[in-house]
């Protein structure tokens, strides 16, 4: 309330925003790029985060059909024993992820059940920000974890493609002083004019707009932006064709991976790539076998499965990981869905992978096991997945500060890459 | 108190003062100064730098930014008394806008209409869907073509009224409240009742209290049926007779709802079978949670998961009628768990009915971390993204005063010192929708009634009434910076100043008149568009690409589009 703290303790910080002076874009100015190369070795690891927003149903993803207490607690939406895709004769797939059920026999597919957050929010919103920032219980973490890899590991910064998100939003998971770009459609991405000349024009007038007058993100952005549209000229998004007959859904998911696809072949420098998939808070009918939540989970099962069939060989280079904020209660609600709960489980897919296997400890849907006496408990902190794909797929040593306040140990890793 | 103006007035005359000159006066607390200026409270302008800066930082954050000539108007008014005046909408004359609505069909249906519309929809492509024996039909009838029609006239018309109200400051409220009380138009029955909770919801409380705003979101169908309330009932109970045999079918998420009943006695009774398992038959904790997080106390408000349970309790049965009877809201006593709750340590004694609802809904719009939730999100978007504490405790300290009015609460940030320090004047960045609509504004287009405006919007990131999660759309810059976004947003421009920018009309006319030289219409562009605040560089790299262009229409096009897509544009 007193007139010392607000408008003079604050306004430090403040006026270095006005002044365009804000640390991320002094940082960001760090990271200009200078060798840039025109194509990139092919041999990178890439990292594909899909996050599966508004907490998946870990339960009826990964079915724990051996688990007594799984259909007891849900009469009405437990996936019947003679739908699920059997994996090891306790879990199974549900049944529209039975595309998936190939890359598991293959061994490219393996899944951490009960993993999560340390923290124990049922928000969403908490959640969500926990497990981009990777500092769960902590919110004023400025950047995401994705981003401070970026950060950390500088090796590759020589690429404007280096991390992308899609959609119109950069999500938190990559905010922060290393440049991202984000990318709702990849054809359109540009500027846009009748002639190429009119067009180049456009660009160029635009550039030195932004790099004469803009602050702050607005510098930034549009620096990553103007590069980024320079080497897409070479790209040509609009002849994409996807490899082997590989057939994406119709729809975001779909549209993303295959842009996900197209600047993994295109050697453009890609890294860490990074899509949103929605609708997984199903708090009402959220159906068995077929419904809700089985339209969404087809959904993701077609557009890995065609990913994997486009990237063919590449694979070798590319993991794929799910996420989502948390998991949903055990027993199901008075509306045949689910509420806010606590673990839930992950998918990691590719070449790297040691897959066919289950990771992490099972606690059992037993009362006795469970979280707060009603939600499946974490076994896994979801640093630990994270960490093992940064350190054992991407290469990376010294973890620490990827993860502030979190000691990355191997001994914890679950296991889901190969040494 | 009445000092505190004088702070911003020392620091804002510094002009944009280096770093050091900010830590040296942080550093003496400016505190004798203050004993110079008497109270500039009383004074009709708080202006600290210039009539005309206040007046355009004014519109840049009370309204959608000026229309040509408007930054002048205001200023010659005196900004304090166009903001008492956007504060009593009511009294604003707003023919223009009245006109416009006309041209909006959407305006002359009731939620009723709607709904039978939307049920009609449905039945009919259920028996196209029956007819083609399952197969993918994709043929869009007459009746869904209306009601395709009046889905973009609604997200047009909130870009519209955003352009062209002379209540602006009600405007930025209505948007504030749209989203912090959020549904999502598309998920079933909100396809219809989404315009009627704007309507009849949002927009009559937006200046209210906003004790009176949450009660009304908590019974307005939309909210009900968006956050699933409307099927929490108190485990084991079991709906009347009547209710049943209908087996509550809703809003064609269900197949078969609103098919007529088998002939097949066997048949009839396997529908009956899945009808019961389909009824409610607990509660559902999504509205509770969301209305404790996001809607009054916030995330730190101090509640528990058992605090989350109670609140799903005493909303058990609070619900809505089908559609084809309007959807209204609707008490179910026979849902209704009447046992006794307790919220955040207060008792709820068993035995009660819909009022224990009211009652806790009344708690929670006077608690002090509701106060403090909501008024910190006033000034995130009043302010800064990162707003400061002053300003918070300042409208904090109107809300208790004037017991939640939530006018009085916007009052008191505007008239304290962080509306206008220097540091906070152009420190946020427009989200889309703030963008779209200032371009509008700043080159005089006439917005029509097609989705073209609300279209744009959406492909720069923010598809209105169509943030699915519970949070409304973000203040903060960096959900709204990014590469892709920018680039869309300077396509934007040049679309708007080429006059190619669909769901509206640009005259060459509206766009600077005639400048009879480069330099002449870039200080044109500069006054009218940017308010001044035009840099050098975007002045020069302005007056190369005029070099060679000869034709004053180009030449307009060009200086328009660049400056609407430039950098100083997206600030405000």
């Amino acid at each position: 309330m007193t007139i010392s703290r607000r408008l003079f303790v604050k306004s430090g910080s403040l006026a270095l925003f006005s002044l365009g002076l804000d640390p991320l874009f002094l940082a960001r100015a760090a990271y200009a790029v200078t060798n840039r190369l025109t194509v990139y070795p092919s041999n990178r690891p890439v990292l594909v985060c899909l996050f599966q927003r508004g907490a998946v149903d870990g339960l009826n993803m990964i079915v724990p059909h051996g688990d007594p207490f799984y259909y007891s607690e849900r009469p009405r939406i437990a996936v019947p024993p003679s739908d699920v895709v059997d994996l090891d004769g306790h879990f199974g797939l549900h049944p529209r992820l039975a595309a998936l059920k190939p890359l598991w026999d293959a061994k490219s597919l393996a899944i951490v059940h009960a993993i999560g957050s340390p923290n124990s929010t049922r928000s969403h919103f908490d959640a969500q920000d926990y497990m981009e920032s990777g500092t769960p219980g902590v919110k004023a973490t400025p950047d995401g974890w994705l981003n401070r890899y970026c950060q950390h590991d500088r090796e590759h910064q020589d690429t404007p493609f280096r991390a992308v998100a899609f959609g119109p939003q950069l999500p938190r998971i990559l905010a922060g002083s290393a440049p991202a770009l984000a990318i709702d459609d990849l054809q359109a991405f540009g500027l846009r004019a009748p002639q190429p000349a009119a067009r180049d024009r456009l660009t160029r007038a635009f550039e030195e707009l932004y790099a004469g007058s803009a602050t702050g993100l607005l510098s930034s952005s549009s620096q990553e932006a103007f590069e980024a549209v320079q080497t897409l000229r070479r790209v040509d998004p609009t002849q994409y064709q996807p490899a082997d007959g590989a057939d994406y859904p119709r729809g975001k998911l779909g549209k993303a991976m295959l842009e996900i696809a197209q600047l993994i072949k295109a050697d453009v420098g890609l890294q860490v790539a990074f899509a949103d998939v929605t609708g997984w808070d199903t708090h009402v009918n959220q159906g068995a076998g077929e419904g809700q939540l089985a339209a969404r989970l087809g959904e993701l099962g077609q557009a890995l499965a065609a990913f994997t069939r486009d990237i063919g060989e590449r694979m070798r280079d590319v993991v794929v990981l799910t996420m989502s904020e948390f998991g949903r209660t055990i027993r199901e609600n008075g509306n045949s869905g689910t509420d806010h709960g606590h673990a839930t489980a992950m998918l990691v897919l590719g070449g790297p992978v040691r897959g066919g296997r289950i990771l992490g400890r099972w606690p059992g849907l037993d009362p006795a096991q469970r979280f707060e006496g009603r939600d499946l408990a974490v076994t896994t902190d979801f640093r630990d997945l994270f960490a093992e794909l940064l350190a054992r797929h991407m290469g990376t040593t010294g973890l620490d500060p990827i993860f502030p306040g979190f000691t990355p140990d191997p001994a914890r890793f679950p296991g889901a890459i190969s040494v | 108190m009445k000092y505190r103006i004088l702070g911003c007035l020392l620091l804002l005359g510094i002009g944009s003062p280096p770093m050091t000159a900010w830590r040296v006066v942080g550093a003496q607390h400016a505190a004798p100064l203050h004993m110079t200026v008497t109270s500039l409270r009383d004074t009709s302008s708080p202006s600290v730098r210039s009539a005309h800066d206040s007046a355009l930082h004014a519109l840049n954050r009370l309204a959608y930014g000026p229309r040509p000539g408007e930054v002048d108007r205001v200023a010659a008014e005196g900004v304090m008394r166009w903001v008492d005046r956007q504060l009593a909408p009511r009294k604003i004359d707003d023919g223009a806008l009245a006109e416009r609505e006309h041209r909006f069909p959407l305006l002359r249906l009731d939620r009723g209409d709607l709904a039978d519309m939307y049920a009609e929809v449905q039945r009919e492509r259920r028996e196209r869907k029956q007819a083609a024996n399952g197969a993918a039909d994709t043929t869009v009838t007459p009746r869904e073509q209306t009601a395709r029609r009046l889905a973009g006239q609604f997200q047009e018309l909130a870009v519209v009224r955003a352009a062209v109200s002379e209540r602006q400051l009600y405007e930025v409220m209505v948007d504030f409240w749209t989203n912090h009380f959020n549904v999502y138009f598309a998920k079933g029955a909100d396809r219809f009742l989404t315009p009627d909770y704007i309507e009849h919801t949002i927009r009559p409380n937006a200046m209210g209290r906003f004790e009176d705003l949450l009660i009304a979101t908590a019974e307005s169908p939309a909210m009900l049926f968006y956050l699933d309330n409307w099927e929490s009932v108190a485990p084991g109970s079991v709906p009347p007779a009547a209710m049943r045999v209908r087996a509550r079918p809703f809003f064609g998420r269900r197949p078969g709802s609103f098919s007529f009943p088998p002939r097949d006695p066997a048949e009839q009774d396997s529908m009956r079978q899945r009808a019961l398992q389909r009824a409610p038959q607990g509660i559902n904790e999504n509205y509770a949670r969301e209305l404790l997080e996001l809607h009054t106390v916030g995330v730190d408000g101090g509640y528990t998961q058992q605090d989350v349970i109670a609140v799903a309790r005493i909303f058990t049965g609070w619900s809505i009628k089908r559609p084809q009877q309007g959807g209204d809201f609707e008490f179910h006593d026979w849902a209704h768990d009447t046992g006794e709750k307790q919220v955040l340590g207060v008792r709820f004694p068993e035995g009660h009915g819909r009022d224990e609802g009211i009652r806790l809904l009344k708690m929670l719009a006077s608690l002090p971390a509701t106060m403090h939730h909501v008024s910190w999100k006033l000034c995130q978007r009043f302010v800064n993204d990162d707003p400061p504490d002053g300003c918070v405790d300042d409208a904090v300290a109107a809300w208790k005063r004037s017991h939640g009015d939530i006018r009085e609460v916007v009052r008191a940030i505007v008239r304290g010192p962080d509306f206008w320090a220097a540091p906070n004047v152009r420190a946020k960045v427009k989200t889309p929708l703030e963008f779209v609509v200032s371009a509008v504004r700043a080159v005089a287009a006439d917005p029509d009634t097609t989705p073209g405006l609300a279209q744009v919007v959406a492909r720069l990131g923010q598809p209105l009434f169509q943030h699915v999660a519970p949070d409304g759309y973000p203040e903060m810059e960096a959900a709204w910076v990014n590469s892709g976004a920018l680039l869309d947003r300077m396509n934007a421009a040049v679309a708007l100043a080429a006059g190619k920018l669909p769901g509206v009309t640009v005259t060459g006319d509206s766009l600077m008149g005639a400048a009879s030289s480069p330099d002449e219409l870039i200080a044109l562009v500069d006054r009218e568009i940017l308010g001044g605040t035009m840099s050098e560089n975007t002045k020069q790299v302005i007056k190369r690409q005029l070099a060679d262009i000869g034709d004053p229409a180009q030449a307009r096009t060009l200086a328009v589009g660049l400056a609407l897509g430039g950098p100083e544009f997206q600030r405000q």
